[in-house]
């Protein structure tokens, strides 16, 4: 909300800058956002008067008026229609920085002397855009009467304004005075009240309102006025508004928003002739009724929806918007001025309905007082007797159907000490809560001190003993609150599973030359298409995970459709960021751990798994400056990021398996298993699939559950004690079929070799000359060791024997010599 | 042969020569072999005593034994010299440019926002919290009702959600970690020490300030005796921890619905030291993140009789705290992954 800082003074008596208030606000809790200056760069601008106006002697649309402001007096040059000897205006003087009136976006121009037309202008006469009031440009800016000539302007008409978050809260600070009085409180000082008209002593017509529909409407107040004069509002309340925020229209449509501005309560003036009767009715709308808005929108109500009718037909939509038929024009004489209180809920619930919002509709939805109805009528008779003198106010129509009372609320005064940690002598309490109207009044009961309040009608923020703990502190200053640490039982240590395997995925990754992206976790229909080649079917297996069989997780307001399902899958996400990087980065290693989102059953929260994915692309990095160029990364880089991973989480028992997958290269693809089960997937993308994704060159990629590692974490592992004889080692040489994986022959040998082999690595792969076509021939390093003991001569050839018999029997091959 | 045998002065001298003309490894094994060895001339002249007459040979032999011992340890000198030649020479000749880049495995790096939320949760760990998780895609019975934001209250407002597709419930992307305040004390009796990280969603649109998927950690402190001075002092140990051991702390009122009273924690400006700058907008203060008291219905609902207990909770955003500490001034580049941007982070902290 704006605050005008003139405005606000006229109910707080305080010299404090706007800077201080805002500051001191802040603190207790009524946010400051900004503070805008109105005037702050109207140098060399000054309240003028127009002396005499003179024809231009070679144009017939510009004028020469001359002005007066103190020891000016000079001729200036205007195409101002509306200028006129005697007005006040504002006269600008070489130097001015102004905005440029013909411009459509805002410019700032220094203004210089110029010659119009063969006449020299020292000055100029400014509208209303040209010093940043609205957006004006018709004419010039015609000041009121009493403007005192000669003085800067800025001293006359300038102003701040500080714009005020109004939280849910704090309906009550919704309004000038509101705010007043919270300022009042924070500075000790008395608000004051503004000048009130009694509209209740008027000819009373209460049996004109009925309300249909009590449970939406507990109030409803009207007063006529007769007499009245449509035209203009003042210059200074027009200023107000537009300080405010609010553009006026009328001097009728303006009091009623200035009251609303000032007090909180909105209300709606109706030109009385255009309704029916003065016969008013509250009422829910028939359903398929409609009503056109001072918006021009015609509207169709819902059965909830509450209108204001007269006897034949809905003339607003109470709390919202009043209807176009029935609004203050020109013609109006005499004017019917709602001041009423509508449920909060049901306000909310029309505005939702029909997508329209108010600044009446955002009060009434936060449940303001029904006390401030008669008030805030009493203010607009207030404001037409001065604005309208002519008008006269001739009756009053209350139904107030639900009172609200003062609502008692009582604390223990130790209270305080229990929730915020330190004392706050019991006078000082009393002395914030009297300052505040909660009618303090402190007894004992059977030895505790207990402090009783009433909450004012307009405060409904407060119902519990928490709610005035923080009255006392807010205004008691929150600088006053210590710092201790907590002090008592501590709490049993658990440490998550899930925690400890990301954290150690992470840094196994990291450790592997991988960087840890952190993408959304939405994606659309779209992405999970691209990972079919054809990019039209959704593909069987999304990554690791099988496609779901229950609809996917999907928001129903997405903010973008780019984000409209939670991923079943991350490889989408990482693959865009591969593409990305792709343009800067010749070498992409990037990997993320976070969720999947597998659906469940309807009404039942998703599976979120945690996984980890590997993306790796490009030149794999030399090792120093010496060593040969780079080669692009494939499949075995990222295999060898996998093993790295799972060798950190204890997996390194895991197997490799050459599958089909419908998002990768067909023959570069493995699934991952681990005890039977697979956990993920590696391989290099399909090419059509990377060009789904804007990726034209190799890109290898794994997705992997983390979940698996984490229940199996704390399975103990049992350390070997290290022998203490040589180990030897002896190297074979398989040759087999082309097709044979190598982790096939691996195992034969280890099968071969029984326990006796400790260790067994694949060095070399050779085709060629010596080994028959169709054939490779593998080499491996096979490193015998017992614990007790140097495996004898005798030993070790056994275990040749048998190692070949099993590559034989296992993967047809055999050993070379 | 002809004439005498050479005497041992003779061999003396032509052995030291050649000793001293032996320049390397080689040349001292030919020199050893063709002196000191069984075929070398020592050994010939040793042999030769035999033509001596008798009375001479026990004199010869004495001086060529006494020979064999000087050259012994000429030549093992002659060799240690030559050793050490060679290891100078060598060092020398291995000189590099010890500016050249280092030879090192590929090094990759954990994203700013892992890091910053790693080091929070260990100040936290450290001060007797324990991390736990819950879900990201949550009931709205936990995000809002629960938490004493009902259905139609203009409060709820204030949370722009997103909701996902279901049927009788209404589920939404969790607007923030505070569900898990309700779901801890669910769960367990008091006293409660829990700190909570995780991903929230917001329907809000971007820009360089505004994510409306970002990061939390949720703090929850309950127990009998909790105070709103443990507050300010746990924060202000957190705020030391990350920011530097001078920070001063602030509370000002603020509102949330499930907490009694609320307030808003700064810090005095860590890059002005609170005199003012362009990161704290001329205030000397920086806001880092929302808390209070839990509000009595929160834990009247959730098992907790507030009349014994009471607690506190906290949520703050680790995306703006990550872009405060390392004045980053757009929230966008956490999400963006650019790579120019992630290797800035290969220094870690933690
Ligand atoms: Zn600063």
């Amino acid at each position: 909300m704006k605050v005008p800082v003139k405005w606000l003074k006229e109910f707080v008596e305080t010299d404090l800058s706007a800077a201080e208030i805002a500051r001191r606000m802040t603190m207790a809790g009524l946010e400051a956002e900004n503070i805008e200056r109105i005037g702050e760069d109207w140098d060399n601008v000054f309240v003028g008067e127009v002396v005499n106006v003179e024809p231009h002697p070679d144009a017939d649309r510009l004028v020469l008026p001359t002005i007066a402001a103190g020891e000016h007096e000079l001729r200036v040059v205007t195409g101002a229609p509306n200028i006129a000897a005697g007005q006040k205006v504002v006269l600008a003087l070489a130097g001015a920085r102004l905005i440029d009136g013909y411009s459509e976006e805002l410019k700032y121009r220094t203004l210089k002397p110029s010659t119009i037309r063969g006449v020299r202008s020292e000055g100029m006469v400014c509208s209303e855009k040209e010093l940043g009031l609205s957006d004006e440009h018709e004419g010039i800016l015609v000041l009121a009467d009493d403007a005192p000539v000669g003085v800067p302007l800025a001293d006359y008409l300038g102003d701040e304004v500080i714009e005020f978050e109004i939280t849910p809260n704090l309906v009550h600070a919704f309004s000038i005075s509101g705010i007043a009085r919270e300022l009042a409180a924070i500075l000790n000082e008395q608000a004051r009240e503004p000048e009130l008209v009694d509209v209740e002593a008027l000819e009373r017509r209460d049996d004109h309102v009925e309300i249909a529909a009590p449970e939406h409407c507990g109030r409803f107040t009207y007063t006529l006025f007769e007499n009245v004069t449509i035209e203009p509002s003042p210059d200074w309340l027009q200023r107000r508004l537009i300080a405010a925020g609010l553009r006026p229209i009328n001097n009728y449509v303006d009091i009623s928003n200035y009251v609303m501005l000032e007090l909180g309560h909105p209300t709606h003036p109706f030109d009385a002739d255009k309704l029916a009767s003065d016969e008013i009715i509250v009422r829910l709308a028939a359903p398929g009724e409609t009503l056109t808005t001072i918006d021009h929108v015609a509207r169709e109500l819902d059965g909830e929806t509450l209108v204001i009718a007269d006897t034949e037909r809905a003339v607003a939509v109470a709390g919202i918007m009043g209807g176009v038929d029935t609004e203050v024009s020109d013609d109006t004489s005499r004017v019917l001025l709602e001041s009423a209180w509508f449920e909060a809920n049901s306000v909310r619930r029309t505005s939702r309905q029909l997508r329209l919002t108010s600044d009446a509709g955002a009060r009434f939805g936060r449940d303001i007082d029904p006390n401030g109805a008669s008030v805030a009528a009493a203010r607009i008779a207030e404001l037409v007797r001065v604005i309208d003198p002519e008008a006269r106010s001739v009756a009053f129509a209350d139904k107030f159907l639900r009172p609200r009372e003062r609502r008692p609320v009582a604390m223990r005064y130790t209270e305080i000490e229990r929730l915020l940690g330190m004392t706050v002598p019991v006078e000082r309490v009393v002395e914030i809560f009297e300052r505040l109207d909660l009618q303090p009044e402190v007894v004992d009961e059977s030895g505790t001190t207990v402090i009783k309040t009433s909450a004012p009608t307009y405060r409904n923020d407060i119902n519990i003993a928490a709610d005035l703990v923080e009255e006392v502190i807010r205004i008691h200053g929150y600088e006053h609150v210590p710092e201790t640490l907590i002090t008592g039982t501590a709490v049993p240590v658990s440490r998550s599973n899930e925690r400890l395997v990301d954290q150690i995925a992470q840094n196994a990754l990291v450790e592997a030359g991988l960087f840890q992206a952190q993408t959304y976790t939405m994606i659309n229909e779209d992405d999970l298409l691209a990972l079919s080649p054809d990019g039209n079917e959704l593909p069987d297996l999304y990554g690791g995970y099988a496609r779901p069989e229950e609809a996917l997780v999907r928001a129903t307001n997405p903010l973008r459709s780019d984000w409209v399902l939670m991923r079943p899958t991350m490889l989408p996400s990482i693959l865009k960021i591969v593409a990305e990087n792709l343009k800067y980065s010749p070498s992409v290693r990037l990997f993320e751990t976070a969720r999947t989102y597998q659906p469940n059953a309807l009404d039942e929260l998703p599976d979120e798994r945690r996984a980890v994915v590997l993306a790796m692309s490009g030149e794999r990095q030399a090792f120093g400056v010496e060593t040969n160029e780079p080669d692009a990364m494939d499949f075995l880089d990222v295999k060898g990021a996998v093993e790295h991973l799972l060798t950190r989480l204890g997996g390194d028992a895991a197997t490799f398996t050459a599958v089909e997958h419908p998002s990768l290269h067909p023959g570069r693809a493995a699934a991952v298993e681990l005890d039977g089960v697979q956990i993920g997937v590696l391989g290099e993308l399909h090419p059509r699939v990377a060009a789904h994704f804007g990726i034209e060159q190799r890109v290898a990629v794994a997705e992997i559950d983390l979940v698996v590692f984490a229940e199996r974490f704390n399975a103990p592992w049992n350390v070997q004690p290290v022998g203490r004889h040589q180990p030897i080692q002896q190297d074979f040489a398989v040759a087999v079929e082309e097709a044979t994986p190598a982790a096939t022959v691996q195992a034969a040998l280890q099968k071969g070799a029984g326990p006796l082999a400790t260790e067994i690595t694949l060095f070399d792969i050779y085709r060629g000359e010596n080994v028959d076509a169709g054939t490779k021939s593998l080499a491996y390093r096979v490193t015998f060791a017992a614990p007790d003991r140097q495996p004898a001569e005798h030993e070790i050839e056994r275990a040749r024997d048998r190692i070949e018999r099993a590559v034989g029997r296992e993967v047809g091959g055999t050993l070379r010599t | 042969m002809s004439g005498s045998p050479p005497t041992a002065s003779e061999l003396r001298s032509q052995a030291l020569d050649a000793l001293g003309q032996a320049s390397n490894q080689d040349e001292l094994s030919d020199w050893h072999r063709d002196v000191l060895g069984r075929q070398g001339s020592l050994g010939q002249a040793l042999r030769n005593i035999g033509q001596l007459p008798k009375e001479e040979r026990r004199d010869a032999g004495q001086a060529l034994n006494q020979l064999r011992q000087e050259l012994e340890t000429a030549f093992n000198d002659r060799q240690d010299q030559v050793r050490a030649d060679a290891l100078d020479a060598r060092l020398v000749d291995e000189r590099i440019d010890v500016t050249l880049p280092g030879r090192t495995q590929p090094m990759g790096g954990l994203h700013p926002l892992t890091q910053m939320q790693r080091e929070a949760l260990d100040v936290f760990a450290h001060l007797g919290f324990q991390t736990v998780e819950g879900p990201e895609v949550e009931y709205g019975y936990y995000s809002f009702d629960m938490l004493n934001i009902p259905k139609d209250h203009p409060a709820r407002d204030v949370w722009d959600t997103i909701f996902i597709d279901s049927g009788e419930k209404e589920i939404t992307l969790r607007p923030h970690t505070s569900p898990m305040q309700v779901r801890t004390m669910l769960a367990q009796d008091p006293p409660v020490r829990v700190v909570v990280p995780g991903r929230c969603y917001r329907y809000e649109a971007q820009d360089a300030t505004h994510e409306w998927h970002f990061q939390q950690i949720e703090g929850l402190a309950v127990d009998k005796h909790i105070t709103l001075a443990d507050l300010k002092g746990t924060l202000a140990e957190f705020a030391r921890q990350i920011f530097g051991a001078a920070r001063q702390v602030r509370f000002r009122c603020d509102y949330f619905p499930f907490v009694e009273p609320g307030v808003d924690l700064s810090i005095d400006c860590p890059f002005c030291d609170g005199s003012g700058c362009r990161v704290c907008s001329n205030s000397g203060w920086i806001e880092i993140l929302g808390a209070g008291m839990v509000h009595p219905n929160v834990l009247e609902w959730s098992g907790y009789d507030p009349e014994i207990y009471s607690g506190w909770a906290f949520g703050m955003g680790i995306d703006r705290l990550t872009m405060l500490r390392y004045g980053i001034n757009d929230i966008r580049s956490f999400y963006q992954n650019d790579l120019r941007f992630l290797r800035q982070f290969q220094r870690a902290r933690i």
